[in-house]
C-alpha cells in the first residue's frame, strides 16, 4: 500500500490529495485535466494550513445535527475559463444555513466524482467542518435530484448556488425536478459553473438516504490508480475494492457523433464509439456526459447506473471521453452502483430509460 | 374436407436472393448479404424492440420508428432480429453507421438499406412473399429482357450467373468448359446438378447449361427456367459466331487465293506488292497480314490427303483449325489454301527460331486432329511468300507419309520432297498384282522393310541390318525369303521399280498402324 496512506483511516491529509484526483477521475470519466494543477495546488496548501480534514461516518455524529451535500453545478470548461475566487461555497453553506435558520455541522459531496469531489474537501477545510463519508449518487450523473437521498425522500431544496462574482442565488422548490431546471437557468447568468449547496436535512435523516463510506472508497481507488501495476494486476484490486470487472478489451475503429436527436433531459450531444473487440466481438459504448450503455454484439451488457470507464492500455491511466481517438486499446470496465440505484424508482430516474434506451437494464433481465 | 388440388402442394417460399432480384428490393443498397439464403416466409414492419422480439422464424424485418433510430438501436435491432433467426433487416439510410455494416457481418445477418417509406415497403413485400409464383414468373420475363440484350454467350452466361447468384453457372460441351464457373460442373457432396441441353435445329446437342443447387433444393423448377431461358440466346450467338468467323475464313482463303494469282501474273504482282512503287494492294493489311520482309511459310494439311474430305467436312475442319490456331499462336495469319491451310511469320531478317518455337507450339494440336505441316525457306516480299508457301505445301505432303504431328522443313527435305507426290495408294495397287505371293506372307512387312533398308542403303546389308537392328544373317534370310516370294530386287533394271513399291508398301502400312514411330528407321533417313 501507499506509504501516504493515513494511520487512522478518518482523516484526509495534504498527502491524499493526489489521490482524491485519481479516484475522482475514475468515478467520472469525462472529467478533464484543465483544472488539475490549480486544484491539487489548492487543496494540498489548504490541507497543510488547516491540517488533516476529519472524515467521519454519518452515524458517528449526532443525528440531530444537520448537514449539507456540495457540488460544483454547471460547465467544467467555463470553470477553467473563469476560476473561483475561492470562497464560493463558504458563502453558499452561509447563505444556506441563514436560509434554514440553523448551524450545520458537517459537509459532504453530492457527488464523489469529478471536481465535486475535490471542492467539499475544499470547503470543509474552509469552514472548519469534518466531512462525511458519503454521497447522493457514487458517481456523477447529471441532475441534482439524481440522488439516493431524493430516492429517500429528501428535498434538493432550500439550495444555493454561489457564482464566481459572489452573486448568490437561493432556490427554494418542492419539486426536486424543477429544482434542477430552475438551476440550470440560473447558472447561465452566474457563470457557466456555481458552488451549489443542497440537501439540507439533519445527519440522521442523510445517513439513511445517502451512499455511505463512498469517499473513502474513492480514496482507496485513488491510490490503487496512482500505483504502477499491470492492468490485470489493477482491474483485480478494482474488484476487491468496488466489485469492478472488464467486460472487454478491444480498439475503437469508429466514433460516431450525433447519432440520435439529443435527448432534451439530459444536456450532452449523443456519441458512439465502436470497439473491435480483441476476441472478434462488436463493442458499442454510448457516450453522453458519460457511458450510459455498453453493447456487445447488439446486447446491451451494460448501462447506467453502472459505471462504465475506459482504462488506456497503453498509457496505463483512465481515459477521458474527451480525448478518444481511433485506434486506441481500452478496457472497458464496470463498476455496479450503488444496489439502490437498481431498485425500480432507482433505474426510472437513472437507468438506461432515461437515456431514450427502452431496453431492460441488464441487471434487471 | 380434402382442400382443392390447387392449394394441396405448398408453394416453395421464395428466398432473400429471389426476392433482391425483384422490385423493390432489387434497388436498394445491400449493405450485408448473408452467406445463407434463407426462405422468407413473412415480413413484419418492427416498429419497437418488443415487437422484434416475437418476430417469427424466417421473416424479413423492415425497421421503423424506435426500432429504426440509428446508433445503439440498429445495434440491438440487428442482434434481436439474428436471435429470432429473421431473414434479413431493412432499415433507412439515416440510420446506416459503418459499425451497423460491421455488426451485421459478424452476426452474418442480411442488412438492407431502402429509401422507401418503410410501411410501403412492407406492404409491397409482404405482397410479393405472399404470391411466390407471381414473384418468380416476373422474375423469369425480367432475367428473359435481359438475355434479349445479350449478343455474345459470355454476356448471356453473366446473366444467368447474376440472376442465379450464388449458384455457378456453366456452359459445357462434354467435359469442356466452354464458359462460366467450373464449380458448376465439379462435383460437391450436398448438391445436385441441374442441367438444360442447347440443342440445335436439327436436334444436333450443341451443349449444355448447367448449375449445382442445394441437395433437395424445393424450386429446382425455377432454376430449369432460368436455364431454359438461355438457350435459344446461345444458340443465336453460337450461330452469329459462327457466321462471322465462316465471313472470315472465306474472305482469308480468297485473299490469299488472289496472292497467289498474282504470282502467276508479274505484271499484277509487282506493281503492288513486289515493288511497291505504287499504292500497294489495301487487303492484305485490312486482314492483318504482313508481307514486307523476309516470309516462310507453314502448311498444314491432313495426315492422310489421299482420302478427300466428305462434303462439309472440310469446312467443319476449318472452323476447328481456325479455333484452335487462334488459342496457339494468336498473332500469325491462318488462311485456308486448297485442302489445306497457309500461315507464314515475317521480319526484317529470316528468323527460323520463331518458326521453330511456333513448331513446337503447334505439335500437340496437330497430332490431336490428325494433321501434319510443312515448312518452307525464307524469302522476300509476297511473292517470296507464294514461293515459301510452295516449297511448304510441298514439304507437307512429305510428312504426309510419317505420322499425324509430323512437321517437316523444306530445308532439310529438298529434292527429296518429289517422294511426297508419289501416288502411294496405286502403287499399293500395283504391288498387290505384281508381289501377290509375298503380299500373301505373314511376315510380309518384315521382308519389306528389310528390302527398302538394303536398298536405302546402297545394297549394304551391315548397314541395313544396323538400321533395322537386327543380325546381318537375319538380313541375309529375310533377303532370301523376299526372292522366293518373288521380289528380286538386285538387278539393275528393275531395282527403281522395286524401290519405288516397296517404299509405298512401307509408308501404306505406316499409315495404317496410325502409330508415328512405326515408320522404319531407314525410311526416315532416306526422306532426310
Amino acid at each position: 500500500m501507499s506509504p501516504s496512506r493515513p494511520a487512522s483511516g478518518a482523516q484526509i491529509t495534504a498527502a491524499d490529495v493526489a489521490a482524491l484526483y485519481a479516484g475522482a477521475n475514475f468515478y467520472s470519466p469525462s472529467v478533464g485535466d484543465t483544472t488539475r494543477v490549480t486544484l491539487i495546488d489548492w487543496l494540498t496548501g489548504l490541507l497543510g494550513e488547516t491540517g488533516p480534514l476529519p472524515l467521519l461516518k454519518p452515524e458517528s455524529m449526532p443525528a440531530t445535527s444537520w448537514c449539507a451535500a456540495l457540488c460544483i453545478l454547471g460547465s467544467g470548461a467555463a470553470l477553467a475559463d473563469l476560476p473561483p475566487a475561492g470562497d464560493e461555497f463558504v458563502t453558499a453553506v452561509r447563505t444556506l444555513e441563514r436560509t434554514i435558520d440553523r448551524p450545520l455541522a458537517a459537509v459532504y459531496p453530492l457527488a464523489a466524482a469529478t471536481v465535486s469531489a475535490l471542492f467539499p474537501v475544499i470547503a470543509a477545510a474552509q469552514l472548519g467542518l469534518p466531512l462525511l463519508d458519503c454521497d447522493g449518487m457514487g458517481r456523477a450523473f447529471a441532475q441534482i435530484n439524481q440522488t439516493t437521498m431524493f430516492l429517500a425522500g429528501l428535498s434538493v431544496s432550500p439550495a444555493v448556488l454561489t457564482g464566481a462574482a459572489g452573486e448568490t442565488f437561493t432556490l427554494t422548490s418542492p419539486n426536486s425536478e424543477r429544482a434542477d431546471v430552475l438551476s440550470r437557468s440560473a447558472l447561465d447568468v452566474l457563470g457557466g459553473w456555481a458552488a451549489f449547496a443542497a440537501y439540507p436535512a439533519s445527519i440522521g435523516d442523510t445517513a439513511r438516504g445517502a451512499s455511505r463510506g463512498n469517499v473513502s472508497r474513492l480514496l482507496e481507488v485513488g491510490r490503487l490508480l496512482l500505483e504502477p501495476m499491470s492492468t490485470d494486476l489493477l482491474v483485480n484490486r478494482l474488484s476487491a475494492v468496488n466489485a469492478t470487472r472488464r467486460i472487454a478489451r478491444g480498439r475503437i475503429v469508429d466514433l460516431e457523433h450525433l447519432t440520435r436527436p439529443a435527448d432534451l433531459s439530459v444536456p450532452t450531444h449523443p456519441t458512439s464509439a465502436v470497439l473491435d473487440e480483441v476476441g472478434g466481438a462488436i463493442l458499442r459504448l454510448e457516450l453522453r456526459s458519460e457511458i450510459v450503455a455498453a453493447f456487445v454484439d447488439g446486447v446491451l451488457t451494460a448501462a447506467a447506473p453502472d459505471l462504465i470507464s475506459l482504462f488506456d492500455v497503453r498509457s496505463g491511466r483512465m481515459a477521458a471521453l474527451d480525448s478518444l481517438e481511433n485506434g486506441d486499446l481500452l478496457d472497458v470496465l464496470v463498476t455496479p452502483a450503488d444496489a439502490v440505484w437498481y431498485s425500480p424508482e432507482g433505474l426510472a430516474l437513472v437507468g438506461p430509460s432515461v437515456h431514450h434506451i427502452p431496453l431492460d437494464h441488464p441487471r434487471r433481465r | 374436407m380434402t382442400p382443392p388440388a390447387a392449394f394441396s402442394a405448398p408453394t416453395v417460399p421464395l428466398t432473400m436472393s429471389e426476392l433482391l432480384r425483384l422490385d423493390p428490393l432489387a434497388k436498394v443498397e445491400v449493405a450485408h448479404r448473408s452467406a445463407t439464403d434463407q426462405p422468407v416466409q413473412g415480413v413484419d414492419l418492427a416498429n419497437s424492440f418488443a415487437r422484434l422480439r416475437r418476430v417469427p422464424p424466417h421473416t424479413l424485418v423492415v425497421l421503423s420508428d424506435e426500432a429504426d433510430s440509428g446508433g445503439w438501436s440498429l445495434a440491438t435491432s440487428l442482434h434481436l432480429a439474428w436471435e429470432r433467426a429473421a431473414a434479413g433487416v431493412v432499415i433507412s439510410s439515416r440510420s446506416l453507421s459503418a459499425s451497423g455494416s460491421l455488426l451485421a457481418e459478424r452476426l452474418d445477418i442480411t442488412l438492407l438499406v431502402a429509401e422507401r417509406d418503410p410501411v410501403d415497403l412492407a406492404l409491397a413485400l409482404a405482397a410479393q412473399v405472399s404470391a411466390p409464383g407471381s414473384a418468380r414468373a416476373l422474375r423469369i420475363a425480367r432475367c428473359a429482357e435481359q438475355l434479349a440484350d445479350q449478343t455474345a454467350i459470355r454476356g448471356i452466361i453473366a446473366v444467368l450467373a447474376r440472376e442465379l447468384d450464388p449458384l455457378p453457372v456453366a456452359l459445357v460441351a462434354g467435359s469442356t468448359l466452354l464458359a462460366g464457373r467450373a464449380a458448376a460442373v465439379a462435383d460437391k457432396p450436398g448438391t445436385q446438378l441441374v442441367k438444360v441441353p442447347v440443342t440445335t435445329a436439327t436436334g444436333h446437342l450443341f451443349a449444355e447449361l448447367v448449375t449445382r443447387i442445394p441437395a433437395g433444393a424445393g424450386d429446382s423448377g425455377t432454376v430449369e427456367s432460368l436455364l431454359a431461358l438461355g438457350r435459344t440466346p446461345i444458340l443465336a450467338a453460337w450461330a452469329q459466331g459462327r457466321l462471322q468467323q465462316a465471313g472470315r475464313v472465306e474472305l482469308e482463303r480468297v485473299s490469299f487465293r488472289m496472292l497467289r494469282d498474282a504470282a502467276a501474273a508479274p505484271a499484277v504482282l509487282d506493281l503492288p506488292l513486289a515493288t511497291g512503287l505504287t499504292e500497294p494492294a489495301s487487303w492484305p493489311g485490312e486482314l492483318g497480314w504482313q508481307l514486307d520482309g523476309i516470309n516462310r511459310a507453314i502448311w498444314l494439311t491432313r495426315s492422310t490427303p489421299t482420302a478427300p474430305p466428305a462434303d462439309g467436312e472440310q469446312d467443319e475442319m476449318t472452323q476447328l483449325v481456325h479455333s484452335l490456331w487462334h488459342t496457339v499462336l494468336p498473332n500469325w495469319p491462318l488462311a485456308p489454301d486448297e485442302d489445306g491451310w497457309v500461315s507464314w511469320s515475317t521480319g526484317s531478317t529470316d528468323r527460323p527460331a520463331a518458326m521453330r518455337r511456333a513448331a513446337r507450339s503447334l505439335s500437340d494440336l496437330l497430332s490431336r486432329h490428325g494433321l501434319v505441316a510443312g515448312i518452307g525457306g525464307a524469302h522476300p516480299g509476297a511473292r517470296g511468300l507464294v514461293r515459301s508457301r510452295e516449297e511448304a505445301r510441298l514439304t507437307a505432303r512429305v510428312a504426309t507419309t510419317l505420322a499425324a504431328g509430323s512437321i517437316e522443313w523444306f530445308d532439310q527435305i529438298g529434292v527429296r520432297a518429289a517422294l511426297g507426290w508419289l501416288p502411294i495408294h496405286s502403287l499399293e495397287g500395283v504391288a498387290q498384282l505384281c508381289l501377290t505371293d509375298l503380299l500373301a506372307a505373314k511376315d510380309r512387312r518384315a521382308l519389306i522393310s528389310t528390302v527398302l533398308a538394303v536398298l536405302d542403303n546402297g545394297g549394304s546389308l551391315s548397314v541395313a541390318a544396323g538400321t533395322l537392328g537386327v543380325h546381318r544373317n537375319t538380313v541375309l534370310a529375310r533377303l532370301a525369303r523376299a526372292r522366293e516370294l518373288g521380289l528380286t530386287f538386285d538387278q539393275p533394271q528393275v531395282r527403281l521399280a522395286v524401290h519405288t513399291l516397296c517404299f509405298a508398301l512401307d509408308t501404306a502400312w505406316g499409315h495404317a498402324a496410325m502409330e508415328p514411330d512405326r515408320t522404319p528407321p531407314g525410311r526416315r533417313e532416306l526422306m532426310r
